[in-house]
């Protein structure tokens, strides 16, 4: 197991869907991107893994146009507006931010609905519905529940079949995990992992890497708002494995 | 009369009659002021037109969840225009009325372009220093609005020669205003621009990030509460037949955040409830007299305590959660 | 279910005591008071009722009017025109008011004027009267004209000293408004010219603006119209700036005075009403009529200013008259007979009332004072 061996992606051949050029990012004065450069494929699912405090959360947001950013963001081609995350959303890229972002005190039903707030279509909106019901049974059961009422799996089950609601073309999450059980985190990855078969493009942002990898066909390290490293999964065996490119 | 079918459960499950109680309370307030007439009918009116002022209020603090302390400018603006108007330049009611309103809507989209930028308490500080710049206004430009001395001689609301004078009439008339507020809120929280609003009072930022334009749906819910707090204090004006600044003071904006909080922010009924609640409990004890404002005082904490969300709250299943 | 119990029970309990309770309106002549006893006018509204109460206790303990006992029925309008409309309307249907002694906020005053003109219930007032035609018929006042505070001051000073240019000072209510635009018609008539106008408001804590520049214009003193606090304050940043100038003050409770005279010592007058210098006054009709009621009123409240409550017992006095006069207690009687006292030696000088004059104070009574010793003494 070199580490060329681990650095040497496979992604190279697909179409990108999304390209980050150096990318900075202030958000607070904790958090900070100092120029990061990456690449997703059409269809990929990419981990950025990294210790908390290492900037995972503040790429998200700088890509979704949330946060204040140098650099530049192109989506299929085209350059991304920076601070403009309206219109970002209304390309097809759709954020589940840290800590899900869901409105507490309406229902399921009211949730689900605004992640289709761009969406004028009826058929299409009905349809998007049943998929994400289909997929998450259990919110068919809470529809006029308030959301924050639910357990935290079903919120986050929420959180992701509202980011679906929108027709995502690349979806962004960070830390699906944070805080549910080990069973729930198990459905809803693998969830993730049935949309990405279905040509889903996600990025997915964790700290608990041994989830991730499982998915992941490629998987950046995030390390004090750098990219240290870019590895193939399938080369990483133990924690020790990540540990050394941390400090590398 | 303002019994609308209640849209307080956002979830459109049934709960009966129970949501039907602030309209029917509101309903035998107002038709008990119709009968019995005189010093009730002048109480029950100033109520109902607070609540179309407060309706607006809820538009922005409510369903947007922003805070503005400066909505009483918008209803000097709607007060003094209808009156300058009508009484100085012999305009008809009608339009002096909506003459008001659009400029009322005018300054909020000048003032609130810039300032809905702001967040928090930066937006507070800014709408208070809009309500204390209009009072200012109408204390100083003495050869408009006549200062401390007010305007009289303001005709009642009519078309042509038809006039809105007696009780049972303005009470009828201000009926119908408020019902018609209280029908537009509830069309507003159903629809999409609402759902928006709910969205932007959640977070921000969420909302941004599903592609919902915060800045503008903030803007627009702050134009509509501007045009309602015109629209109140140009029926103000109309029905006492008299204006000067103190009646768009920073009472007001005491009175009615008061109103809203009591009725319960949020709510389609609140606003209603709150502003018949707060007009009527003062007249309840003015027989106590130097203890009046004490007996209030007590009042208000006790419904605070009691329906922390507001009275309307209670009525509607998720408010009770 | 508890909180809605309960909840129910006290909306029924404020519904039914909200409402108007029957009034008994057999016997006692109900005098009305809209008095702003909270709110900026408390001080003066106050006293206003207090004299109004003080002159019905001594018409009932002599057996009323034509046999009537007097009933003062009093409400706070918290010095804001709506709520003066809600107690104007309560005391008209409710408690069924038969005439107005109201107190001195005028935009309440002037907000009721339509109701009651409607109604056809006659009010006297503290305050200035409405401006409407058709309002003004059936409001009157026991207020001296604006005129007369300042052109005392303007007498003074034309007779007493060298000084030639002047500057005013005032808030901006209307009666301080009203005494302004005097201010700057009559000084000429005085040989004086209004070399500065300024307006400060009632609670601004300084005005060495507003007096640097009465002093840099050239005036050699200060016509400071409009109550409170701002007088002591005007005072204090006259000394602090060593301007060289006098300082006459509008009418106003004796108390604020004594610190603005040790401020400013003999450069400091007022304009005072015949019961706040009764001692001072000469034997006559004014002192005797100004005796009745000061006797029983230092009686109940000692040193406490006169001049308030003064008009207030005035309000109730000419009322009293009017009834007699109009041998009836009919508001459109009384009415009409309010506007035929004339002679009626009240307090603050002689009422002489015309139909196309409701103001009834016709010659100035005022005096200018100072403060010597700690003792009032009459200058002018």
């Amino acid at each position: 197991m070199s580490l060329a061996a681990a650095a040497t992606p496979r992604a190279g051949t697909a179409t990108p869907i999304l390209t980050a050029t150096a990318l900075t990012a202030r958000y607070g004065h904790i958090h900070a991107l100092h120029g990061v450069d990456l690449r997703i494929g059409e269809g990929e699912l990419v981990a950025v893994l990294g210790p908390n405090g290492a900037g995972k959360s503040t790429l998200l947001r700088a890509i979704m146009g949330l946060s204040a950013n140098g650099g530049e963001v192109r989506f299929r081609g085209d350059v991304l507006p920076r601070n403009d995350a309206v219109a970002v959303a209304a390309r097809g890229i759709v954020l589940v931010p840290e800590g899900r972002g869901l409105f507490a005190p309406m229902s399921v039903a009211d949730n689900l609905e605004l992640g289709a707030y761009r969406l004028r279509d009826k058929a299409e909106f009905t349809r998007r519905r049943e998929r994400v019901l289909t997929l998450f049974p259990r919110l068919k059961e809470r529809l006029g529940q308030a959301a924050g009422s639910m357990s935290g799996g079903e919120q986050q089950m929420l959180a992701l079949g509202r980011a679906l609601m929108a027709g995502p073309k690349l979806l962004l999450l960070d830390e699906p995990s944070l805080g549910l059980a080990p069973r729930v985190t198990g459905e809803i990855l693998e969830t993730l992992g049935l949309l990405n078969r279905e040509g889903l493009s996600i990025v997915l942002v964790e700290q608990k890497a041994p989830l991730a990898l499982e998915l992941a066909s490629r998987v950046y390290l995030l390390s004090l708002g750098r990219i240290v490293a870019e590895l193939d999964p399938r080369g990483i065996t133990s924690h020790d494995d990540l540990a050394q490119h941390y400090f590398a | 009369m303002t019994i609308l079918p209640s849209t307080t459960s956002p979830d459109r499950r049934p709960f009966g009659l129970v949501g039907l109680l602030p309209w029917l309370f509101a309903a035998v307030v107002v038709g008990y002021a119709m009968v019995v007439g005189g010093y009730a009918a002048t109480v029950v009116s100033f109520a109902l037109i607070y609540a179309v002022f407060v309706t607006g209020l809820n538009l922005f603090m409510g369903f947007a969840a922003q805070v503005s302390f400066g909505q009483n400018a918008f209803a000097a603006i709607g007060g003094y225009l209808s009156a300058v108007l009508t009484a100085s330049h012999g305009w008809p009611p009608l339009p002096a009325m909506l003459l008001g309103i659009a400029a009322a809507v005018l300054v909020a989209a000048i003032v609130g372009f810039p300032t809905l930028r702001l967040k928090g308490h930066y937006l507070a500080m800014g709408t208070l220093a809009i309500g204390l710049i209009t009072y200012e206004i109408t204390v100083e430009w003495q050869s408009v609005t006549q200062g401390y001395m007010g305007i009289s001689g303001i005709p009642p609301i009519g078309i042509g020669p038809y006039e809105v004078t007696s009780d049972r009439g303005q009470l009828i008339l201000l009926s119908l205003v408020v019902a018609a507020c209280a029908f537009a809120a509830a069309r507003i929280r159903r629809s999409r621009f609402g759902r928006a609003l709910s969205a932007v009072a959640g977070s921000e930022e969420a909302a941004t990030a599903l592609g919902i334009e915060v800045a503008r749906y903030k803007l627009l819910a702050f134009l509509l509460s501007a045009g309602f707090a015109a629209l109140a204090g140009s029926l103000f004006v109309h029905v006492v037949g008299f204006v000067s600044p103190e009646v768009f003071g920073l009472h007001m904006v005491i009175v009615t955040f008061t109103m809203l909080y009591v009725g319960g922010i949020g709510t389609v009924a609140g606003p209603l409830v709150g502003a018949l609640i707060v007009s009527l409990l003062p007249e309840t004890f003015r027989a106590f007299k130097d203890y009046q404002d004490l007996a209030y005082g007590a009042v208000l904490i006790v419904l605070l305590i009691y329906a922390p969300r507001g009275l309307a709250s209670l009525f509607s299943p998720r408010g009770r959660s | 279910m508890m909180k809605q119990t309960f909840l129910a029970a006290g909306l029924a309990a404020s519904l039914a005591l909200a409402g108007a309770l029957p009034a008994n309106s057999q016997e006692p002549y109900k005098i009305g008071v809209s008095a702003g006893l909270t709110g900026y006018a408390a001080t003066v509204d106050r006293a206003w009722r207090d004299g109004v109460e003080l002159a019905a206790a001594a018409l009932n303990a002599k057996g009323g009017v034509m046999g009537r006992k007097i009933q003062v029925v009093v409400e706070d309008n918290r010095s804001e025109p709506q709520e003066a409309v809600t107690v104007y309307r309560k005391m008209l249907s409710s408690d069924k008011v038969d005439v107005f002694v109201s107190g001195c906020v005028s935009a309440g005053n002037f907000a009721a004027a339509g109701l009651l003109q409607r109604a056809k219930v006659p009010m006297m007032l503290c305050s200035i009267l409405p401006t409407q035609a058709e309002h003004l018929v059936w409001a009157f006042s026991t207020l001296p004209p604006a005129g007369f505070e300042v052109d005392k001051r303007l007498e003074y000073l034309k007779e007493k000293t060298q000084i030639r240019k002047i500057a005013v000072l005032h808030d901006p209510t209307p009666y301080a408004n009203l005494q302004k635009s005097v201010a700057e018609r009559n000084a000429a008539k005085f040989g004086l010219e209004v070399v500065s106008v300024d307006q400060y408001k009632q609670d601004d804590a300084d005005l060495s603006v507003q007096i640097s520049k009465a002093r840099s214009a050239g005036a050699g003193a200060i016509l400071k119209i409009g109550l409170g606090g701002t007088t002591l304050t005007a005072a204090k940043n006259i000394k602090q700036l060593g301007a060289d100038m006098l300082l006459l003050t509008s009418l106003e409770d004796l108390a604020v005075f004594g610190p603005v005279a040790e401020v400013l010592g003999d450069k400091f007058f007022f304009v005072a009403s015949p019961s706040q210098v009764y001692e001072a006054l000469p034997e006559g009709a004014l002192k005797a009529g100004i005796k009745s009621f000061l006797d029983p009123w230092r009686e109940k409240f000692k040193d406490r200013d006169p001049n308030w409550a003064s008009r207030g017992w005035d309000g109730v006095m000419l009322t009293a008259a009017a009834i007699e006069k109009a041998k009836s207690f009919e508001g459109e009687k009384v009415r009409a007979a309010y506007e035929e006292l004339s002679g009626f030696q009240g307090t603050t000088g002689i009422y002489n009332f015309r139909p196309d004059l409701h103001q009834g104070i016709t010659e100035n009574p005022f005096v200018l004072a100072t403060i010597e010793g700690g003792k009032v003494k009459v200058v002018q």
